[in-house]
């Protein structure tokens, strides 16, 4: 036992041994539904609680978006319920009251006050510069943008994740293709999100001037809200009336009045500005009247 | 000669929650003097208050009653410990420092300046003959080079008094006898050393003179002669005989 | 003065002989290189993301070796017994307590010097500027930190029979004060009585460490803070400095050596 030549020999039976046991337990491994194996690194590190961290970097996109000055869990968040790099999309709901300025409220002792010099205190957004304001203008923007991939990369269910980001880098950062991508990726791993698809939509609208395919996809937004139950219909109101505003938005421009006018009477049924759509709808009715003989 | 290491009625007490006996009492009016160029031997066997002796002439641990001076300044204030050396039992000392950066460390804490160690530093490494160590880090010298090394930065502000707590602990017969002929070299340059131990022989060979204590108590002072000769024996039967050994005799 | 000074040269030199330092620096440099290299939509400029994650680490190795280093110093000493022959020379216990902060305190200023270079360095690449004065200001800010942070982990060596639970506790401790510290009157008021005196009591005793967190401020590219405020921030580090030493002195005189 005590022999090198034993040692050796007892080693290359227990690799042999090893690599035979591996050999047969891969498949099974592989098919397990456990297994972590086949994911990217978080999904390995961090497994289905990589999903709780997602939402931390999505409100940290959102600190950034503010340039640092934000509210702690212990401050006034009334005026951060929605995050306004998400809100200032337009694609988001806006539930945010109170005044974005003040979360700090009045200071309540010498040490508070003392602190205050110490952090961030003027609100900013990055869009407009950020705090030094003096940088590359608008397209500081572009900062929010690891913690908005890093929020979609550990929770790819969530669509908001690559509507904003695909907002931003459309809309500021003016790279289309990126935006695209991205947006694609999330539809992959959210086949029935109408809100990626009105995204994509905008993108082909607005980014690439391409009316056909921006119809089609919203097309397919609309039929994918309509699928979902009428609870769920119900708190998402917003994305279809945006939808469907778009929808007659683009027959108006291509010149299929009646079928604007249609989608206009879809926006109104969910719309909390009905009287606004009837506005539209009414001038859209008598441009149709006028070209009657 | 001057008297360079006196104490008078030395008591010194622990208390401690962990003692539940309540005080224990680790030296009993203990009268010790050391004279100038002498070499002291301070026997004893464990616990019989030889390192509590020691720590309170340091000044680590505060005389519970009586008098401890050395050079006449009372050992409680720090400017008693400028001109004595000390070599603990037993020290690790810093890993990542080599023995001369050790030395200028010891140094610069007694205030020499940087000539002054220039030219002592490597007098003192020769001593010890760790000169081809200098600049290596303690970390890889060996238990009988370490304690050289302590023995060095013992001397490094040239003392007039060395204090030893068992310099040759722990060290083969080679490391033993060359701490041995150290300590036989400084006698010889006239310092006055005051070491404790456990090796009879060696306490024997380089002596001028020894105190036994045994539980707190001065059992004998005097010339390492004078006492074999009172007991009609060599030094460790009669260090024996003063801590009240009994063999055990066998039927 | 010299004592002092002595002491503090061991502490500083055993910073630079042992690895923990060029661990935390190499490491930090590492991850960092490697989320430069991360493409984010073929965008290079993006820099502010980079200069959190470094910052972070930053944060995170200085305070380990602020710690780690000073938790380890007495109780070293007195496990070598080096303490012994230290002690039988002429300096006193506090000179030695005093000579140990300073040493460690130094030691955390050279490291952070090198995180900062290393950080100035990794920011140029993406922004193309270099604030000084912010990065200055940052820096002493979270040395003066440092300092509060070396002097409780002195006094906690100290208090604590091993290094390994006071350095626990110092962690523990640091990361409340840097989470809570700056709420611990609003977490107080959804507290009942006698809880609610404690914790409001504890908001006034414990060390601000947060005023001393610049990052948000070099991140973002804030303007400078007013110098008056950084110089007030150092004056109650000092104070808050000068209190642990103060305690960290009176607890080692009475402790024995051995």
């Amino acid at each position: 036992m005590n022999s090198p030549r034993t040692i050796v020999l007892l080693l290359i039976a227990l690799l042999v041994f090893c690599f035979g046991v591996a050999a047969h337990l891969t498949p099974q491994f592989q098919t397990w539904r456990g297994s972590r194996a086949g994911g990217d690194i978080f999904n390995v590190v961090l497994g289905d609680s990589r999903r709780m961290f997602a939402q931390s970097f999505f409100v940290k996109a959102d600190a950034y978006y503010h340039s640092g000055y934000y509210p702690t869990m212990f401050d006034n968040k009334e005026a951060f319920q929605t995050q306004h790099m998400a809100a200032d999309t337009g694609a988001v709901s806006d539930k945010n009251h109170g005044d974005e300025e003040s979360f700090l409220g009045p200071t309540r002792n010498w040490i508070d006050a003392f602190g205050r010099h110490f952090f961030p205190d003027r609100h900013t957004h990055l869009d407009e510069g950020g705090a030094g304001g003096d940088l590359s203008g608008s397209e500081n923007v572009r900062e929010i943008l690891p913690w908005l991939k890093l929020s979609a990369n550990l929770d790819p269910d969530n669509p908001q994740a690559y509507t904003v980001t695909a907002f931003w880098l459309r809309e500021r950062m003016h790279r289309t293709a990126e935006a695209e991508a991205f947006l694609h990726e999330g539809l992959r791993n959210n086949p029935d999100s109408y809100d990626i698809l009105f995204e994509l939509g905008r993108l082909y609208y607005e980014g690439y001037h391409d009316a056909q395919r921006a119809r089609n996809v919203w097309e397919l937004a609309v039929r994918k809200w309509l699928a979902l139950a009428p609870e769920d219909q119900k708190e998402n109101k917003l994305i279809f009336e945006q939808i469907t505003t778009r929808l007659a938005q683009l027959e108006a421009d291509a010149g299929n009045v009646p079928r604007a006018i249609d989608w206009y009477h879809a926006a109104q049924k969910v719309s909390l500005t009905p009287d606004a759509i009837q506005q539209r709808i009414d001038e859209l009715s008598k441009k149709i009247s006028a070209k009657q003989p | 000669m001057s008297v360079i290491l006196k104490t008078h009625k030395l008591r010194v007490e622990f208390r401690s929650r962990e003692m539940r006996q309540g005080v224990k009492v680790a030296l009993n009016g203990l009268d010790l003097e050391v004279r100038a160029g002498e070499v002291f031997g301070f026997l004893g066997p464990n616990g019989a208050g030889k390192t509590t002796t020691m720590n309170v002439l340091l000044g680590f641990v505060p005389p519970t009653s009586g008098e401890a001076s050395l050079f006449g300044i009372d050992v409680r204030q720090p400017i008693a410990r400028q001109r004595i050396g000390y070599l603990p039992e037993l020290t690790y000392y810093y890993k990542f420092l080599t023995a001369e950066e050790l030395l200028r460390f010891y140094g610069k804490i007694f205030g020499l300046t940087r000539a002054e160690m220039d030219q002592r530093i490597p007098r003192l490494l020769k001593l010890v003959e760790l000169e081809h160590a200098s600049k290596r880090p303690i970390r890889s010298y060996s238990k009988g080079m370490q304690q050289r090394a302590g023995l060095a930065q013992a001397l490094i502000n040239n003392p007039d008094l060395l204090i030893l707590d068992e310099p040759t602990s722990g060290l083969d017969p080679l490391g033993r006898m060359k701490v041995r002929e150290i300590i036989q070299r400084l006698k010889n340059e006239g310092k006055t050393v005051f070491f404790s131990s456990h090796e009879l022989g060696e306490v024997e060979a380089i002596c001028d003179r020894v105190a036994i204590i045994h539980q707190g108590e001065l059992k004998v002072v005097g010339r390492v002669d004078e006492i074999k000769k009172a007991h009609h024996s060599n030094l460790e039967q009669a260090f024996l005989e003063v801590i009240g050994y009994q063999p055990q005799t066998t039927p | 003065m010299k004592n002092i000074f002595a002491v503090a040269g061991v502490v500083i030199k055993e910073l630079y002989r042992r690895k923990d330092f060029y661990v935390l620096f190499i490491v930090t440099i590492l991850i960092c290189l490697v989320m430069a290299s991360v493409n984010i939509f073929n965008d290079s400029k993006i820099a502010r993301y980079l200069k959190e994650i470094c910052l972070l680490l930053v944060w995170i190795s200085s305070l380990v070796i602020a710690v780690t280093t000073t938790a380890r110093q007495i109780p070293a000493e007195r496990e070598n017994r080096t303490l012994l022959p230290l002690l039988a020379k002429p300096i006193t216990r506090m000179q030695l307590v005093f000579g140990k902060f300073l040493g460690c305190w130094v030691a955390c200023g050279l490291t952070l010097l090198c995180f900062y270079i290393f950080f100035g360095a990794l920011s140029a690449t993406r922004e193309h500027q270099w604030p000084v004065l912010n990065y200055f200001q940052a820096g002493v800010m979270q040395w003066f930190m440092l300092g509060i942070v070396v002097a409780m982990s002195l006094l906690g060596s100290l208090v604590f029979a091993a290094p390994s639970s006071n350095s626990t506790i110092c962690f523990i401790v640091i990361g409340g004060i840097l989470f809570v510290g700056r709420h611990l009157d609003q977490v107080a008021t959804s507290m009942h009585e006698p809880l609610r005196a404690v914790v409001n009591a504890l908001y006034y005793i414990v060390p601000h460490l947060e005023f001393y967190d610049l990052r948000d401020l070099i991140i973002h590219n804030w303007p400078l803070i007013e110098w008056k405020y950084i110089l007030l921030a150092l004056l109650y580090a000092t104070a808050y400095i000068a209190t642990f030493l103060l305690g960290a002195c009176l607890v080692f005189r009475r402790k024995p050596v051995n």
